[in-house]
């Protein structure tokens, strides 16, 4: 009996590893990060910079990464050949803060999440959209926070914080939004 | 080549097909790098916000942070995992020990000390204590929540007394349930099986105005039979339970939030009991039948300042339970809950805290069980401060805090800890801790008379012509016992797709429970005039127990995850030299020595899933009782986003297994089978 119970157990392991490789091909990967993945690439379509934030037209719109990489690949092959208003992707993994200042858009990683408030001064008055992951990101000073509930990815933006970023959100996208305020320090209520 | 594989797969010995699973990883990785992305860029945010993803950060942030040997089920696990209840879900936790005894009975316990009246795991549903005051442990019959609505199962190893009270010696579990805001659909869900014969359940959630949502909630189950050892044949444990609750949560514009939630159930079980009988042949084993029923009602408020906030929870519990042959016995907890959490400055953040819990509980004896008083409430206050202080850019994190709680038995005690988290690299960390916790006495330890056996006349170890009955009794001498605790542990993100974490601990305790034989004495009723032979609660045992727990989590393929764990625990408790106690003996004996868990969740085209759990729980010399290897499989396909279909089995190595055994209240172990169940689940706007 025991015997026959591991055998059915080993068809039981190997049976769907066969299926699986003989698919893999076509399946679709849905992980986190490859939606985030469209999500930035969105983002980066419905803000809007101010001039001075690129020295050319065609100048490419530099994302950085602070902190541990969470995309892998994927961030570079989804934007790989993409381009918003003629301009072009480029992903960078921030080594140094002083890479921070070429960055249009800034996500930062998880692992972050000890040093978030260094991580925000440090950008503070730039024209640089900040994309975090972290609970209260953005009413800790990020615009855009990125929330797992449900097994969904929705946002937080922080309108204020983009303001003074100088840049304009789309209301199409204030629209699917959770807007949220950092709070006030005079005690004040907040949203 | 892909055929050449099949028919090899066909003949080969396992040697061939080991090579062969390697090779198909390697295909498997190979052809997801090859892959190409879909493209997420011709995506609206609209549909984006649609695609349920799979996290990989959950369980790795929420780790990062605590001094604590803390382990999280997400939502996904207890899905993947086919649990159909909360003690099923726990069975994957390192550290923790999930014993069936019969198909309504359960023996959970953290590090040891494990049993049907296990006494050293503090359990809380969204805040609400689940632990009786009548043996100070779980009736784990009577806990479910909708799992469907569950966020997380938070599983603390160690004491947590500090900041949950007394009780919370060797862990606590957090079961914690989804704000209704994300519960905004109705379910519909069914299932059947070998086991289960039949579930069901539907739960509707939906907006009441801005910012105030609300669920509804109904769930029923029916578990048949399983097979008595003793006969072979079908036993009397079959159960059956249904409840139903709602949640609201409302959130003001300002910084108010508002959670009213409450559930009502009511649950019948069966069982084979066996009583002692001052008459031939001194005991008696029959069917026995047993009911509960009961509700709770929570409301909890959090307020937001600038730099602080507030929470005050409030909850009234009643349980009505009635045990046929035995007692009954009903309770009315009442619980109010203040706590301040504030950052006081640059480098500290601050929690404190006030409580007050009033349990009231009033009970029939029978000529098995009896409780003095009848009736008795107890009112039990306490205060904690904790502070947190964070040095070194908040790479060094010091938590300093105690509790201190008054209740009517012991008066106070105190249980204070020490932690320290050290976040060495962003991928790294350790942490220790020291920590007191006092598990509290229980009702039953200090005015139970429990008769459990008969010993007949004329026998070598009761030569007396008349029949003598050990009786266990409760002791208003009756102590706490006590927990120091050390632990370290250790934690690690190797890479984006592999972390993996370690847990130490040595535990010294002092004053556990024993039972202290007492002088005989006469006793003329109930007849015949029989011997009393009674033990008395005492506090008479120590002792150490030392362990590890390693846990893994590797990605192995975007579509392929593997978890594994491995728990070793050693207990050396032994009686003091004053304890007469014949049968306390090392507690260990009754707890696994090593437990291994490993699960392999794979996401199959067509949005198939196929999961494999493999346990192996360490013999348990104390119960006679052999190791067991157990394989569970779960078969999912999900064809929208709302329809999910799912099929599998538990046990499937053996026809069945005992697990444990009942102590106590002698009912009859029952045997765990291989069982087959499917299920579909449905959820619509």
């Amino acid at each position: 009996m025991r015997r026959l119970g591991l055998l059915i157990t080993v068809a039981m392991v190997i049976l769907p590893s066969l299926v699986f490789e003989a698919h893999a091909q076509d399946s679709s990967v849905s992980s986190e990060y490859l939606i985030k993945a469209g999500f930035i690439y969105n983002f980066a379509n419905l803000v809007q910079w101010p001039a001075n934030a690129f020295t050319q037209p065609d100048s490419p719109i530099v994302i950085g990464i602070l902190g541990e990489d969470p995309f892998g690949t994927v961030l570079d092959r989804v934007l790989a050949g993409k381009k918003v208003n003629g301009r072009i992707f480029l992903v960078k993994r921030l080594k140094s803060v002083t890479d921070l200042k070429e960055c249009h858009i800034v996500f930062v990683s998880s692992s972050e999440m000890a040093h978030l408030a260094e991580a925000i001064h440090l950008v503070k008055g730039m024209p640089i959209l900040t994309i975090g992951e972290i609970p209260g990101f953005a009413r800790r000073g990020g615009i855009i926070n990125l929330v797992l509930e449900d097994n969904k990815v929705h946002f937080e933006v922080n309108v204020e914080a983009a303001k003074e970023a100088d840049l304009n959100i789309s209301s199409r996208l204030l629209a699917l939004a959770r807007i949220v305020q950092e709070p006030a320090a005079d005690g004040k209520k907040t949203e | 080549m892909r055929t050449i594989q099949h028919s090899q797969a066909g003949s080969a010995g396992l040697t061939t097909r080991a090579l062969l699973l390697g090779a198909l990883v390697f295909f498997s990785v190979a052809s997801a790098l090859a892959q190409n992305l879909p493209d997420v860029t011709a995506m609206s945010v609209e549909d984006l916000m649609n695609v349920q993803v799979t996290s990989v950060s959950k369980r790795s942030q929420k780790l990062a942070d605590a001094a604590a040997a803390i382990f999280v089920i997400t939502q996904e696990d207890i899905r993947r995992s086919g649990a159909a209840s909360i003690p099923e879900a726990l069975r994957m936790v390192p550290g923790v020990q999930v014993a069936r005894i019969d198909e309504n009975k359960w023996a959970i316990s953290a590090r040891g000390f494990n049993g049907r009246f296990a006494n050293k795991l503090l359990v809380l549903i969204d805040g609400r204590s689940v632990y009786t005051p009548l043996f100070s442990g779980v009736y784990w019959n009577i806990q479910d929540v909708m799992l469907e609505d569950v966020e997380r199962i938070e599983v603390i190893r160690g004491p947590g007394a500090t900041l949950w009270g007394a009780n919370a010696v060797n862990g606590v579990i957090n079961i914690i349930t989804k704000a209704s805001k994300s519960t905004q659909s109705a379910l519909a869900a069914a299932g059947g099986g070998t086991e289960t014969r039949g579930s069901g359940s539907v739960r509707y959630g939906g907006r009441l105005n801005q910012g105030t949502y609300y669920r509804a909630y109904a769930k029923y189950f029916n578990v048949g039979p399983s097979i008595d050892p003793s006969t072979g044949r079908r036993a009397n444990d079959n159960w059956d339970a249904l409840r139903g609750g709602f949640r609201t949560d409302w959130t003001s514009p300002g910084a108010d939030s508002l959670t009213v939630q409450g559930d009502i159930h009511r649950s019948g079980y069966g069982e084979t009991l066996t009583v002692p009988s001052l008459n031939t042949p001194y005991s008696s084993t029959f069917p026995n039948q047993g009911s509960i029923s009961g509700g709770n009602l929570l409301g909890r408020w959090n307020h937001a300042f600038a730099n602080s906030s507030t929470s005050l929870q409030m909850y009234y519990d009643h349980t009505s339970i009635t045990e046929n042959s035995l007692f009954t016995d009903h309770q009315d907890i009442f619980d109010i809950d203040f706590q301040h959490t504030f950052h006081a400055s640059g480098s500290q953040d601050l929690v404190w805290g006030l409580g007050y819990r009033s349990s009231h509980d009033g009970n029939n004896s029978s000529s098995v069980v009896s409780l003095q008083p009848n009736q008795l409430t107890l009112n039990q206050f306490s205060a904690f401060a904790q502070d947190e202080i964070s040095l070194f850019d908040k790479r060094l994190r010091i938590t300093l805090g105690s509790k201190f709680e008054h209740n009517g038995f012991t008066g106070f005690e105190v249980q204070p800890n020490a932690r320290l988290l050290w976040t060495i690299t962003r991928n790294q960390s350790v942490w220790t801790a020291v920590s007191r916790a006092a598990r509290t006495p229980a009702l039953t330890e200090e005015g139970l008379r429990l008769n459990s056996a008969v010993v007949p006349p004329g026998t070598p170890q009761n030569p007396t012509p008349l029949p003598a009955l050990i009786s266990v009794f409760g002791s208003r001498q009756f102590k706490s016992e006590d927990l120091l605790a050390y632990e370290a542990g250790y934690r690690v993100q190797v890479t984006s797709n592999f972390s993996t974490d370690i847990a130490v601990f040595y535990n010294h305790y002092t004053h556990l429970r024993t039972a202290e034989p007492g002088a005989p004495f006469l006793e003329i009723s109930p007849t015949p005039v029989h011997i009393v032979a009674p033990f008395f609660a005492g506090n008479k045992m120590g002792g150490g127990t030392y362990g590890a727990e390693l846990f893994a989590d590797w990605r192995v393929l975007p579509k392929w995850r593997l978890l594994s764990s491995y728990s070793y625990l050693q207990m050396d408790i032994r009686k003091d030299r004053a304890s007469l106690d014949p049968t306390a003996d090392n507690p260990g004996l009754v707890s696994p020595r090593h437990q291994f868990y490993v699960r392999s969740s794979i996401d199959l085209p067509k949005h198939f899933e196929y999961d494999l759990d493999v346990r192996y729980t360490d013999r348990l010399p104390g119960l006679n009782i052999p190791s067991y290897s157990s394989v569970d499989t779960h078969f999912g396909w999900r064809p929208t986003a709302g329809l999910e279909f799912s099929v599998g089995s538990q046990n499937l190595l053996n026809k069945r297994h005992l697990e444990f055994l009942p102590d106590f209240i002698n009912t009859s172990p029952t045997e765990i089978r291989r069982t087959f169940y499917g299920s579909v689940t449905w959820r619509f706007e």
